[in-house]
């Protein structure tokens, strides 16, 4: 049963990704990465990750992937132009592309991990197991995320400056 | 029957993979920025994987902070993308290569 | 006055007033004008009283010295010397007389007459030049300054392309020069005229057929002749009175006076090579004078016709009758300019003598002389050119028969194209306004035509020359018996035919008879012309520059990198180049060197690499 769902998710997310790669209109791309992330949701939650997938949707799916659809309305409304795979470049990025696929694949299979054994139950649906690991041991991190914000915020504030020359009269 | 750990393993090198090669092949740099999003979606999936199978926390704790990386480095990057279109008109990638020698 | 002080102060006088024009009266256009014809007019009495007081001299004075070689400067003062010196200074004299008038409404008066200064100095140090090291000095300084004129009107595209050409293509001629003197000093140890005519004398002198043909390519290149002959009818964008002192009458004559200066050095098969290279430029240039629409590029091609004249009589054996015949062509050539001039001037600046016509009426004293510069041009008797004239074609009648049959045909031509010019320009009805309401030029500009119609009449008959020149003047061959009759009769006719063809052949009616009635021959004559510019662009284009191409990557890239800096620092050089080469600029490549790179992380972390 969980193997049919995963194999349908584990689908629908690929169909996704490519849909992603290969759409000539960036909006439509965008709808595309909203779906693989739902896909990847299932495969959270399918993980026992519960949280997780709710941030992803949340987060993931609804601030960044909106933005993103933001940004493509303010600048790019012209369609588009379609995956080019033409040429030295093309050729050579298929070439990499699937050197990346069967050889992340390979060592996926050739690799000792298909003997790992799954847990009986999820560890991580529990929200105080979170905040446990996040103040202790991970305090380091978070505090440097608190920063890491502060500066992306600043950063986006200088950048969308306007840079007026002298006003005119 | 669970999937093993390798199926999750795959899928996500496969999406890496399929990120990858949109980075390379698309034009548009709003796309190729998508495609760069798809592949730390594929890391966060790997890494929920790990951790799952093996029982403990790590993992998933750490997706926290992908995905608040992500989250800045999406904005600071569409803020970047946009000041450039401003001074460009363009967001091909082919017609901003003025750092050329 | 010691006459070596007076030849030094006739050399500095036009120097002294470059240097006033330059240093202080750039903006005043008269005074540099009048400083300049002061110059000129000093120049003109002095050479005179040095030519005709007999004095004869040679001084000179060592200037460099390395170990056992020397260059001097000196001054060799003989008849040769006096002649061409005379020449100059009266034809410099009415030419700066004559701007005075036609260059009055100029902008950048003071820079052309600071230019005209430079170049009578540099002429001047050629005519004196003792040596062949200093000939070449003052050879490059003239050619500077007809560069300089030539690019009066600098706003002009043409003038500055065609100031390049000239510059280029003397260049060109005085490579070979510079061979050819460094050859005669290895040959002979001197480089000195009057030690090459000792030395000649007693036959000492080294024999040599390149040194006589090296440096007679200096004269290719100063006189115009074949193959390069194509700077001289660019040269007419200068003003007109440059073309009349520059490119008519005194430098592009310095080439034929350089090989009179040579003599000693000529041996029989140099000299037939000379005498066919004149030959051949008398004709390509009289084919091309046929059809050409400007008053200026028909005198040019003239000029260059009558270069091979001398260059041809100096090739078959007489610098007597080549220096005769260059004085008379100085005085009716300078003539033909100056009148052109005052036309050119008088119909407001217009150049094709298709709009021109009915000057006769309207501007007299331009007609008369001009006509008196077309007779004695084309050889009428009792002018100055029927002389000079005669004496060449007698030079080639006994010595060579075939130069003598082109000569003869190239004399037909020359009626030919002059008459043509001539009728066109001045008879008939004005064929456009302003040549409806042209006039003269002023006193200024009549006078010196006026002097050298004079000149022109009266040049030709060597026993009213002063005593100070029969030196050079009994050199020029007298025809004797048969042989008289046969040049005589040959010179009426080719003037009869030639002129009588021109006269009723050409209409009256603004369109060209030629190209009308027959087209065929009009675009031959016209494919011959261009077809020296052709060829050199096409050189140029093709072989120069992709040998230069090929010269400039191996200086850069191997020998400037490689070699000069160290193998290291070179290397260090090429690298570089390559790592730039890297930045393309395109997203995409950057990400490809990143795979890369990772690729090569992991063949490493598994343990291939």
């Amino acid at each position: 049963m969980e193997q049919i769902a995963f194999t349908l998710i584990s689908l629908f997310t690929l169909a996704c990704a490519v849909g992603v790669v290969l759409c000539k209109n960036a909006v439509n791309g965008a709808m595309c990465l909203l779906l693989c992330l739902a896909g990847i949701a299932g495969l959270f939650i399918q993980l026992h990750a519960y949280l997780l997938a709710f941030l992803l949707v949340w987060v993931y799916a609804g601030a960044v992937v909106a933005l993103f659809l933001f940004i493509i309305m303010l600048l790019d409304m012209q369609g588009g132009k379609p995956l080019r795979i033409r040429g030295l470049q093309g050729a050579a990025g298929v070439v990499s592309a699937a050197l990346l696929i069967v050889g992340l694949n390979l060592l996926a299979v050739r690799g000792k991990l298909a003997s790992v054994a799954a847990p009986g139950h999820g560890v991580g649906s529990r929200l105080e197991l979170y905040s446990d690991q996040l103040l202790t041991t991970y305090m380091l991190p978070v505090q440097v995320m608190g920063f890491l914000l502060l500066i992306a915020m600043l950063g986006v504030i200088v950048l969308s400056r306007r840079t007026d020359a002298a006003p005119s009269k | 029957m669970t999937p093993a750990l390798n199926a999750y393993v795959m899928l996500s090198a496969s999406l890496f993979a399929i990120g990858f090669l949109g980075v390379l092949l698309r034009r548009n740099t709003l796309v190729i920025y998508m495609c760069l999003e798809l592949m730390l979606i594929s890391a966060t999936l790997a890494l929920v994987a790990f951790s799952h199978f093996n029982g403990t926390e790590d993992g998933d704790v750490f997706v926290f902070f992908i995905l608040t990386v992500a989250a800045a480095e999406v904005a600071v990057g569409l803020a970047i993308i946009v000041a450039l279109f401003r001074a460009r008109q363009t967001v091909q990638v082919d017609e901003l290569d003025s750092l050329k020698h | 006055m010691n006459p070596v002080h007076t030849a030094f102060h006739v050399l500095m006088a036009p120097l002294i007033s470059a240097a006033l024009i330059t240093l202080f009266l750039g903006k005043r256009g008269t005074m540099a004008s009048a400083v300049s014809t002061a110059a000129a007019a000093f120049v003109a009495v002095f050479a005179l009283s040095l030519a005709l007081g007999g004095e004869r001299f040679s001084a000179s004075q060592e200037w460099l010295r390395f170990g056992s070689f020397s260059i001097s400067m000196g001054f060799k003062f003989d008849d040769l010397a006096a002649l061409m010196l005379s020449i100059v200074g009266v034809v410099g004299l009415c030419v700066h007389v004559f701007s005075l008038g036609y260059m009055h409404d100029d902008d950048a008066k003071a820079r052309y007459f600071g230019g005209l200064s430079i170049f009578m100095f540099s002429l001047i140090g050629i005519v004196l030049a003792d040596n062949l090291f200093m000939m070449f000095v003052f050879w490059e300084l003239v050619g500077f300054s007809s560069y300089f004129l030539i690019n009066h009107f600098r706003l002009k595209r043409e003038a500055a392309a065609a100031a390049k050409k000239a510059f280029i293509v003397n260049r060109v001629g005085d490579f070979g020069f510079i061979l050819g003197i460094i050859l005669c000093y290895w040959a002979n140890g001197t480089v000195n005229l009057s030690e090459l005519g000792e030395a000649s004398a007693s036959s000492h002198l080294a024999y040599s057929r390149l040194i006589p043909l090296l440096l007679f390519c200096g004269a290719v290149g100063k006189s115009a002749q074949l193959p390069l002959q194509v700077w001289l009818p660019d040269a007419m964008e200068g003003p007109t009175p440059v073309s009349a002192l520059i490119h008519a009458a005194t430098m592009v004559a310095a080439g034929i006076y350089m090989l009179c200066r040579i003599d000693v050095l000529m041996v029989p098969d140099a000299s037939a090579v000379i005498a066919w290279v004149g030959t051949l430029t008398a004709l390509y240039a009289a084919l091309c004078a046929v059809t050409q629409r400007d008053i200026k590029k028909v005198l040019a091609y003239s000029t260059l016709s009558q270069l091979g004249y001398m260059v041809a009589a100096f090739g078959l054996g007489s610098t007597g009758a080549a220096m005769f015949h260059l004085t008379t062509h100085a005085f009716f050539k300078a003539l033909l300019f100056l009148g052109s001039g005052s036309v050119i001037y008088g119909c407001h600046h217009e150049q094709d003598i298709f709009r021109m016509g009915g000057l006769r009426s309207r501007m007299p004293a331009t007609f008369w002389t001009f006509t008196i510069a077309v007779a004695a041009i084309i050889g009428l008797p009792f002018l100055a050119g029927f002389f000079s004239k005669d004496a060449i074609l007698l030079l080639a009648y006994e010595r060579r028969p075939a130069v003598f049959a082109v000569l003869a045909f190239t004399a037909i031509l020359t009626s030919f194209y002059m008459l043509r010019l001539w009728k066109i320009v001045f008879l008939g009805a004005p064929r456009t306004e302003a040549a409806g309401h042209a006039h003269e030029g002023g006193i200024s500009m009549t006078a010196p035509l006026a002097l050298l119609a004079a000149l022109s009449i009266v040049g030709g008959y060597r026993g009213l020359y002063p005593r100070g020149y029969a030196g050079i003047l009994s050199l020029v061959p007298e025809s004797r018996g048969s042989a008289h009759l046969v040049i005589l009769l040959t010179s009426l006719a080719v003037l009869a035919i030639g002129a009588g063809a021109a006269l009723s052949f050409y209409g009256m009616d603004g369109t060209d008879a030629l190209e009308v009635g027959f087209p065929g021959l009009f675009g031959f004559l016209n494919t011959l012309q261009r077809s020296f510019d052709r060829f050199y662009d096409w050189y140029v284009d093709r072989v120069q520059q992709r040998l230069a191409m090929f010269l400039n990557f191996f200086d850069l890239v191997l020998l400037a990198g490689a070699v000069v800096r160290g193998l290291f620092a070179g290397s260090v050089e090429i690298v570089g180049f390559g790592v730039r080469a890297l930045h393309t600029g395109r997203l995409s490549t950057y990400v490809y060197w990143f795979l890369g790179g990772v690729v090569v992380l992991w063949a490493f972390a598994a343990g291939v690499l």
